[in-house]
């Protein structure tokens, strides 16, 4: 039995570009729990998090005109939306510093989909999950970017490339001193 | 403290792990694992951290999450509306020229009758007119009842000018 291929991003944000909204939703609709799970690991805060991506949204809505087809729809919203991430964090640093123990985070705000897992794996991850997400605010921006787009939204090297503008090669040794700082950092929480 | 072989195979981590090293690199960072117990430790722990961040719990847009992004959408586009008619050159331009014509007009005004406005008893604000008319008023009330003590002829005799206004301020001073 032959399923109807499913439309893709570049096809809807033509339609939208033609004047049809409902692609627009459906994009909004594709993309809304991925950008929000991208946008939170930033911020971790739910609700700065769902602002920030309808502010995401809304500017595609606005300059639908500035796609062009050369890039793929997801990283062009990944990287609106990454500058706005990057953007706020900025604008926090300069209202205030955090230090380490300042951190908290909000257990209700992680909301497992995925209940497959055994208990056990859980708790690991859950736990674990807290550290590192305290040890990846920690790091210095161009490792949080890094590290998010790759580890926890796991987008291939060439997006990366696209989205931050830097060469494939660069990606790759990014990736790897921003994994050995995490780890690093880790230890250092754990003492 | 790390060495410099140590350091040089910590950096071939994430390619190790991604198995893209060349057969001869990959062989020698096998060699250094097997004998140095730090750079072991580092890599399973990596391995680690690099399982934990995959298998983070998803996080989900709340329900009303389009729908308010579609209300917030029509409340830009309002706003955006204003703000274009405000920004608007078009708006610009019709405002300098209302205000350009405003200017040439009290100058016009200005140059016609250049003396009245300045007047202590002519003043053309509201609160003038209206304490004038008072006046007015009350002096033809008193020109009734005191006219037979006060002629017109008196007047003509003291050589005034007879018009409204300064009408109404002399028979108010021919009261007192």
């Amino acid at each position: 039995m032959n399923e109807k291929p499913e439309v893709t991003d570049e096809q809807l944000i033509a339609d939208f570009q033609a004047g049809d909204d409902r692609a627009f939703v459906e994009l909004v609709d594709r993309y809304k729990d991925r950008l929000v799970n991208f946008v939170y690991r930033f911020l971790h805060d739910m609700t700065d998090a769902e602002d920030m991506v309808q502010e995401t949204f809304l500017k595609v809505y606005k300059n639908k005109h500035a796609y062009r087809e050369i890039a793929k729809f997801s990283t062009w919203i990944y990287t609106i939306a990454g500058n706005l991430a990057r953007s706020e964090l900025r604008k926090r640093k300069r209202r205030k510093t955090y230090t380490m123990s300042e951190l908290s985070f909000d257990d209700n705000e992680f909301t497992p989909v995925d209940s497959g897992r055994d208990t056990e794996d859980i708790v690991f991850n859950s736990y674990a999950g807290e550290e590192i997400m305290k040890a990846i605010y920690a790091l210095p921006e161009p490792f949080k970017t890094i590290i998010i787009l790759r580890d926890i939204q796991e987008l291939s090297y060439e997006d990366i490339s696209t989205i931050l503008d830097i060469p494939m090669g660069t990606v790759k040794s990014r990736v790897n001193r921003a994994r050995l700082k995490l780890q690093e950092t880790l230890s250092y929480l754990k003492e | 403290m790390q060495n410099t072989d140590c350091t040089n195979i910590r950096e071939q981590y994430t390619e190790y792990q991604e198995n893209t090293l060349p057969p001869e690199i990959r062989a020698k960072v096998d060699t250094h694992l097997a004998s140095c117990s730090s750079c072991n430790e580092i890599f399973r722990e990596l391995n680690r951290v690099i399982r934990t961040l995959h298998n983070l719990p998803s996080l989900q847009a709340s329900a009303h999450f389009t729908s308010s992004l579609l209300t917030r959408i029509e409340t830009d586009k309002q706003l955006g509306t204003w703000q274009k008619i405000y920004h608007s050159s078009y708006t610009k331009v019709a405002g300098y020229a209302i205000a350009a014509g405003l200017i040439v007009a009290i100058g016009i005004n200005i140059l016609i009758d250049p003396i009245s406005p300045l007047q202590p008893n002519g003043r053309s604000d509201f609160a003038g007119e209206q304490s004038s008319q008072i006046q007015t008023e009350e002096s033809l009330a008193v020109v009734t009842d005191s006219a037979s003590n006060v002629s017109a002829d008196t007047l003509t005799q003291q050589n005034i000018p007879i018009n409204p206004q300064n009408q109404s301020m002399q028979l108010v001073s021919g009261k007192k």
